[in-house]
């Protein structure tokens, strides 16, 4: 590992003199201290991602899942509601559940046999008599992660008792969400349990973001594959996009928020397709009904809209959401230099299965760890990983663009498509989270 | 392919389903296969293919999982299969360059059900894979449906279980 011995890399660390404007120093991508302070200043502090509310959609159903350091259960209890509590026993500190996901009236502690309810809590305490009369048992629940909330069925956690709401925290970033659920003809996605694309790569989370300067250089070998396809506006909903949005001369954009999110915004490139890919659409029994019933929920015009923008928000959502294309993205920080991606595709409720296996087959062409797309990514970032470590120049240019940054009337900032706005964002947060 | 090999009938393992010189024939099918996407002999690979209908399936999160209401991690057609030879052979694409080295044992050949010249036969494979500095190990069982041709075997059917397919894993930058 890196040892780097420059002097802003001290014990004091002064976070701010390492992310300039249009600079940020690589030491942050390859410092093991760095990373643990990652975890405590930004992991167990902002909001995190944590499930779509689709996958537990039965009382008792479970999942398991990291939130920072923190390995968490995630359970409908009996009152529908969704709890997240930390999967450690109150008694001796042993992980109360180990199936990564099911259904559970309780949990019980294989240890020394201590039982929790779906709520979390402890309804069991063998031998209880050998406790005082001291002893509350309402005290020793299962410790709820600090704070829970939920846009349109997207649960987001944080470990922290106080900061910003989660409407705040998304700010104007919300109407991208909003591109993925109105894709649905009832405004419903579902991510159904345990179906997941699990990568990992061998460098640090912080890569994995939105570009929009990388494809023709990372992805030119799919450019050429798409190149000898013969449909030109790319297939059903959530399908990848032939045309080449990745040009500056096109109207894509990238666009950076408040608090760190970022997308790649086609919505100006791809409206102008929205009659090729209704006439696409149109040409199947399940398209047809789609498009129909997409107007008849949305409207015609919000419905056309909706339909070119193939309910792809392209947003990152800080620190550790993506949605991109037909899928949910986890990005989980295992260490400074390795890092898992999950990858749920997102089924549209209230559409034909035709529509539904077409964004299927369409996910895994680009991604997954041996489909055309991430593979090359995953590549890239491994040899970024291992370029960085040699930081006789330390510094990281993200300023593509400056110069052309537009700020919009909702507070976000826009620029080209191949600009580091999204970057720049990505890192202002970081700073502001570390420095704190 | 553990759970064919449990639910075969007795008289797929005492007697078996084809005879010695068959077997072996087998065998040395599967081993030469290997030995082709050992050397990233691509197009020699594809040649093994028979067939406009075929199916190159890793499934993914589950041995069983339907296709249709979940996500595979290889499910290829015959043109979605072009389109991979297409890329693995790029010198542009990214992820396959350097190509990384490879030594796969194949073993527990045993053929299931034979109906007119098509077989169905299961075997399973241990790697080594060394690849800019990595080591990796991977295990996983196959599951074949092969024509008997005058050329020899060809395969028309093909599915892969990963030991780790529900494990987040890195690039698989190799046919397996
Ligand atoms: S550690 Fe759970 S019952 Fe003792
Ligand atoms: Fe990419």
């Amino acid at each position: 590992m890196s040892t780097t011995k420059s002097n802003i890399i001290g014990t004091d660390r002064d976070y701010g003199a390492l992310v300039k404007e249009d600079r940020v120093h690589s030491s942050i991508f390859t410092d093991e201290s760095i990373f643990e302070d990652e975890m405590e200043r930004i992991f167990h502090k902002t909001w995190l991602f944590a499930l779509h509310e689709s996958e537990v959609p039965k009382k008792g159903d479970f999942k398991l899942l990291k939130l920072g350091r923190f390995p968490v259960i995630a359970v409908r209890d009996e009152n529908e509601e969704v709890q997240l509590m930390i999967n450690r026993c109150r008694h001796r500190g042993a992980q109360v559940c180990e199936a990564t996901q099911g259904n559970a009236k309780s949990f019980q502690c294989w240890y020394h046999g201590w039982t929790y309810n779906t709520k979390g809590d402890l309804v069991g305490v063998t031998g209880e008599e050998a406790y005082d009369k001291a002893f509350d048992a309402k005290e020793h629940g299962l410790t709820k992660v600090a704070r829970v909330d939920n846009y349109r069925g997207f649960i987001f956690a944080s470990h922290s008792k106080e900061g910003q709401s989660l409407d705040d925290y998304l700010g104007p970033a919300k109407k991208f969400i909003d591109i993925l659920v109105d894709a649905s003809p009832t405004s419903e996605i579902e991510v159904k349990p345990g179906v997941v694309s699990k990568t990992m790569y061998r460098g640090n989370w912080k890569q994995i973001g939105m570009d929009g300067y990388h494809p023709h250089y990372v992805h030119v070998s799919v450019f050429k594959i798409f190149s000898k396809r013969e449909s030109t506006t790319g297939s059903a909903v959530g399908a990848i996009h032939l045309e080449d949005p990745f040009s500056d001369s096109s109207p894509s954009l990238t666009r950076g928020f408040p608090n760190g999110h970022a997308a790649l915004d086609f919505r100006f490139q791809r409206l102008p397709h929205a009659k090729d890919n209704m006439a696409e659409l149109q040409q199947s029994e399940d398209g047809r009904k789609y498009v129909e019933d997409m107007i008849a929920h949305h409207g015609k015009e919000h419905a056309e809209e909706l339909i070119a923008w193939h309910g792809d928000p392209h947003l990152g959502v800080f620190p550790n959401l993506q949605l991109i294309h037909d899928h949910i993205r986890v990005v989980i920080p295992v260490s400074v230099s390795e890092t898992q991606v999950l990858m749920y595709p997102v089924f549209l409720k209230g559409v034909g299965q035709e529509i539904n296996n077409k964004r299927l087959r369409a996910h895994e062409a680009f991604y997954g760890p041996a489909s055309n797309g991430s593979p090359d990514d995953a590549e890239i970032f491994e040899r970024v990983q291992r370029g960085l470590e040699g930081d006789a120049d330390p510094w990281i240019l993200l300023g593509r663009g400056m110069n052309r940054e537009e700020t919009d009337s909702d507070g976000t900032v826009s620029a080209r498509i191949s600009d580091e706005i999204t970057q720049r964002a990505q890192m202002q947060e970081w700073k502001r989270l570390m420095a704190e | 392919m553990a759970k064919q090999i449990l639910k075969a009938a007795p008289d797929v393992i005492n007697k078996g389903v084809v005879g010695v010189e068959q077997q072996l024939r087998l065998e040395r099918f599967l081993t030469y296969e290997a030995a082709l996407m050992d050397e990233h002999e691509y197009d020699r690979w594809m040649d093994l293919w028979i067939g406009e209908d075929i199916t190159y399936w890793l499934p993914c999160n589950s041995d069983d999982q339907d296709p249709n209401a979940g996500v595979a991690i290889i499910y290829d057609d015959r043109p979605r299969l072009l389109e991979r030879m297409m890329r693995l052979k790029d010198k542009a694409a990214h992820a396959y360059r350097p190509r990384a080295r490879l030594i796969r044992t194949v073993t527990d050949v045993v053929p299931l059900a034979q109906k007119g010249d098509e077989l169905e036969v299961i075997s399973n494979f241990s790697l080594g894979e060394i690849r800019t500095g990595t080591e990796n190990i991977w295990f996983g069982r196959c599951h074949y449906f092969l024509v008997d041709t005058e050329e020899g075997f060809r395969i028309r059917w093909k599915k892969v279980l990963l030991l780790n397919n529900d494990e987040p894993i890195p690039n698989l930058t190799f046919l397996v």
